[in-house]
């Protein structure tokens, strides 16, 4: 790029031209090398993302028991889930109320404890640690296991509760609890979001803080003026997350309920539903409708939220 | 970075499928030249089962007896421990065309699978001698065959629904087991005037309007049938409606569980209430009895459990058989020693030795008589198996269960009970609820 202010005399121009031709044989090596390097994240990308994708949404438009193959069918999974099957929305509307309920939940939550751990106080690191456990264990099998145990009718809840002379039910087998337990289990699960919170919080530059407090603003003051909205990116980041994971939850309550939503379909999530369907009942095409709907349902509502964060969110820069 | 695996969990979920079918092929029309299951006797073949470790531990014994007698065969032996995860397995191996030459099924599955064509007929292997079925009741081999009659798959083992009894709680509560003969109404009168005499917390039995097996046992006592000849629901609403309505009469009188009590237990015979005492009764598979007097006696309270057969009624006994046996797919490359394995399995002494009634009673009666004569066998081992040959010379009816059984009738029978018992809905439109999503995908 230098070149072209240089008087070009033959010998510069040769020399150059030769340059430019081994930089860009250098270039396509570059690039085969970046290829090679790349090639098995991009089988992966293609064999078993993609690829697979893309054959569940021609799926999605078949009758498919996985035994026999598919059949076009059209638009029938769609019309067959709007108009006459019950269960698809009963499972829609469990899975909102868990998003309603959940998603605002785990986000005061986790930025209340954020706060809390972003003072200093002894053994800070140690609480940290602490706090961020149960999300490490908060998906796995073996703690929604536990859950039963803790909220079922001779579980440790009703033990403790007992103690005080409280007589409860099964918290777990009771149809007007049992979702209440998982949007529980899935607060306890705060630790990342309250990670990003507190590295959010880090961010913040102390002279507000202290400019704040010379004007003689109180600790609410401080953090309603101050802490939200600088914080707005980082909770429009964790909104996303924890809506988009609340509208995937599946493992918790497949554990709870054995696979089968109960009690009463009241923690029938619309993943768990869409794996009845799909390897229980052997309509994989019916599943995989279900599975292109729920993409569908959180690209708009990632549009609309992304949209939406350039009323509401912050950034320094602007 | 939670939500990055979640979403390629879903990714995958939703794919899962077309990696199978993108992986098929191959094996089409494979093994077509031996329908009769006769010729040479080597090569590999693979074997899949379901069951925990036990059950695996024996199953390789008698895959270790089977290649000693048998230079140059190799088995490939397939656990699966969850019964249901095994199925789905199946389903994927299905798709692919990838079935092991030896798949174990039950009469439950068997047309989900016959339905799509995907397992050889065995009688022109039973005619030509490569499979023998002469030590084996007549009406426990017919648990085998399929809607078109022909037999799918060769029964080894005979599993029945019992109704287990605490004996301990019972003798407590002073009703003692219920008399030889007993039907439907002794039964339930039993189990209520048991409930008053029982300790603070114990229920005479579990909610169990929603459990198949008992509802199974019902129909056959009183002579209705399970399923038409198209393979949709041989009973009528009413029938259910009937039924349905005993069970809440014994519900709401406290006899049983509450239904938010049944609604959290753990499944698996040996590991729900039955097996825990908090309940007095119930149903379980009959080879459950090991296992659950087992999870009794690790309660440390020295209870003690039998099991009887199931309540009869104006049509006879109650009690129906679930064979499991061998299936060999039309995927099958190397169908003659398929054919030699599975009737190895089912009638050599030796190999039922070893495989010890580890999935029901031998259906080979020679095989059963050799076990029963065993005294290595654990008591309780030998009443399964004594109450079994009880229950074959009642020469129980064999149900053939229509595709989609498994995947349908269970779960909504089930639900739609639930919602009854939840006071969610009343018995009629419980009824007609379950009427509906059952006929809408049986027998299709």
């Amino acid at each position: 790029m230098s070149v072209h202010t240089q008087t070009s005399s033959p010998e510069t121009i040769q020399s150059v031209l030769g340059s430019k031709a081994r930089k860009r044989d250098w270039r396509k090596r570059e690039v085969a090398v970046a290829f090679v390097f790349l090639a098995p994240w991009l089988i992966g990308l293609i064999g078993l993302t993609l690829g697979p994708m893309l054959y569940s949404l021609y799926l999605s438009f078949t009758d498919y028991n996985l035994l026999s193959s598919p059949k076009w069918v059209g638009l029938q999974n769609f019309v067959t889930m709007f108009t006459s099957d019950e269960r698809f929305w009963v499972s829609t509307r469990v899975t909102i109320v868990y998003v309603i309920f959940g998603v605002p939940l785990i986000l005061i939550v986790s930025l209340m404890i954020a706060a809390l751990l972003n003072s200093k106080i002894a053994f800070l690191s140690g609480y940290r640690a602490l706090f961020y456990l149960p999300s490490l264990m908060g998906a796995s099998v073996a703690i929604a296991a536990l859950w039963r145990q803790i909220f079922g009718g001779n579980g440790l809840i009703n033990q403790i509760l007992s103690y005080f002379g409280i007589e409860a039910g099964s918290w777990v087998g009771n149809p007007d609890t049992a979702l209440g337990t998982l949007v529980v289990l899935a607060l306890w699960a705060f630790g990342s979001t309250m990670i990003i919170f507190l590295a959010g919080l880090r961010q913040i530059p102390a002279e507000l803080y202290e400019a704040a407090a010379v004007d003689g603003a109180g600790r609410v003051r401080r953090f309603l003026n101050i802490t939200l909205p600088m914080l707005t990116p980082i909770i429009f980041f964790n909104a996303l997350m924890v809506t988009i994971n609340a509208f995937q939850a599946f493992t918790p309550a497949y554990v709870i309920s054995g696979g089968t939503g109960g009690p009463v379909n009241s923690t029938l999530f619309y993943t768990l539903y869409l794996y009845q369907q799909g390897f229980a009942q052997l309509n994989m095409g019916y599943a995989s409708a279900m599975a292109w709907l729920l993409v569908a349902v959180l690209a708009i509502f990632s549009g609309l939220f992304f949209w939406s964060s350039r009323y509401w969110v912050y950034y320094g820069d602007k | 970075m939670k939500w990055i695996r979640r979403s390629s969990g879903i990714a995958a979920a939703a794919g899962l499928a077309l990696t199978l079918a993108a992986c098929s092929g191959g094996a089409e029309g494979a093994g077509g030249d031996s329908q009769d299951g006769t010729g040479d006797v080597s090569g590999q073949i693979a074997v899949a089962w379901w069951g925990g470790e036990a059950r695996s531990a024996k199953t390789n014994a008698v895959i270790d007896l089977f290649t000693a007698q048998n230079d140059g065969v190799k088995v490939d032996g397939q656990a699966t421990a969850d019964f249901s995860k095994y199925f789905d397995k199946l389903n994927v191996q299905a798709a692919s065309q990838s079935l092991p030459c030896a798949v174990q099924l039950q009469g439950r599955q068997v047309n989900d699978y016959t339905k799509n064509d995907l397992l050889m007929p065995l009688d022109p292997m039973i005619e030509s001698g490569a499979i023998d079925v002469s030590d084996i009741p007549k009406s426990v081999l017919d648990n085998g065959r399929g809607t078109d009659g022909k037999l799918y798959f060769l029964p080894y083992g005979a599993a029945y629904d019992a109704v287990g009894i605490n004996t301990t709680l019972a003798d407590e509560a002073g009703v003692g087991l219920p008399e030889e003969g007993y039907d439907w109404d002794d039964y339930m009168s039993y189990l209520t005037e048991a409930q008053e005499s029982l300790p603070e917390g114990v229920r005479a039995i579990d909610s169990n309007g929603g459990r198949p097996n008992f509802f199974i046992g019902w129909t056959l006592a009183n002579g209705k049938s399970l399923f038409n000849d198209e393979g949709k629901l041989g009973f009528t609403e009413q029938d259910l409606t009937e039924y349905w309505n005993m069970w809440e009469t014994v519900r709401k009188a406290g006899v049983t569980m509450p239904a938010a009590r049944t609604a959290e237990e753990p499944t698996g015979p040996d590991q729900g209430f039955f097996a825990t005492g908090e309940v007095m009764s119930d149903t379980i598979p009959g080879n459950a009895l090991t296992p659950a007097t087992e999870t009794l006696e690790g309660q440390g309270e020295g209870q003690e459990m039998t099991t009887i057969p199931f309540p009869s009624g104006p049509a006879g006994s109650g009690n129906a058989l679930y064979p499991s046996g061998f299936a060999i797919p039309v995927s099958c490359d190397n169908v003659p020693t398929a054919a030699a394995f599975i009737d190895f399995f089912t009638n050599d002494l030796e190999a039922g030795k070893a495989f010890a009634a580890d999935n029901g009673a031998p259906t080979n009666t020679k095989v059963l008589e050799a076990l029963i004569a065993d005294d290595s066998l654990t008591p309780t081992k030998k009443h399964e198996l004594e109450l079994y040959k009880q229950i074959v010379e009642s020469d129980p009816q064999a149900i053939v269960f229509p595709p989609g059984y498994q995947a349908t009738f269970e779960s909504s029978f089930k639900r739609a009970y639930e919602d009854v018992s939840f006071g969610k809905s009343t018995v009629e439109d419980a009824v007609k609820q379950f009427f509906s999503e059952a006929n809408s995908s049986l027998g299709t």
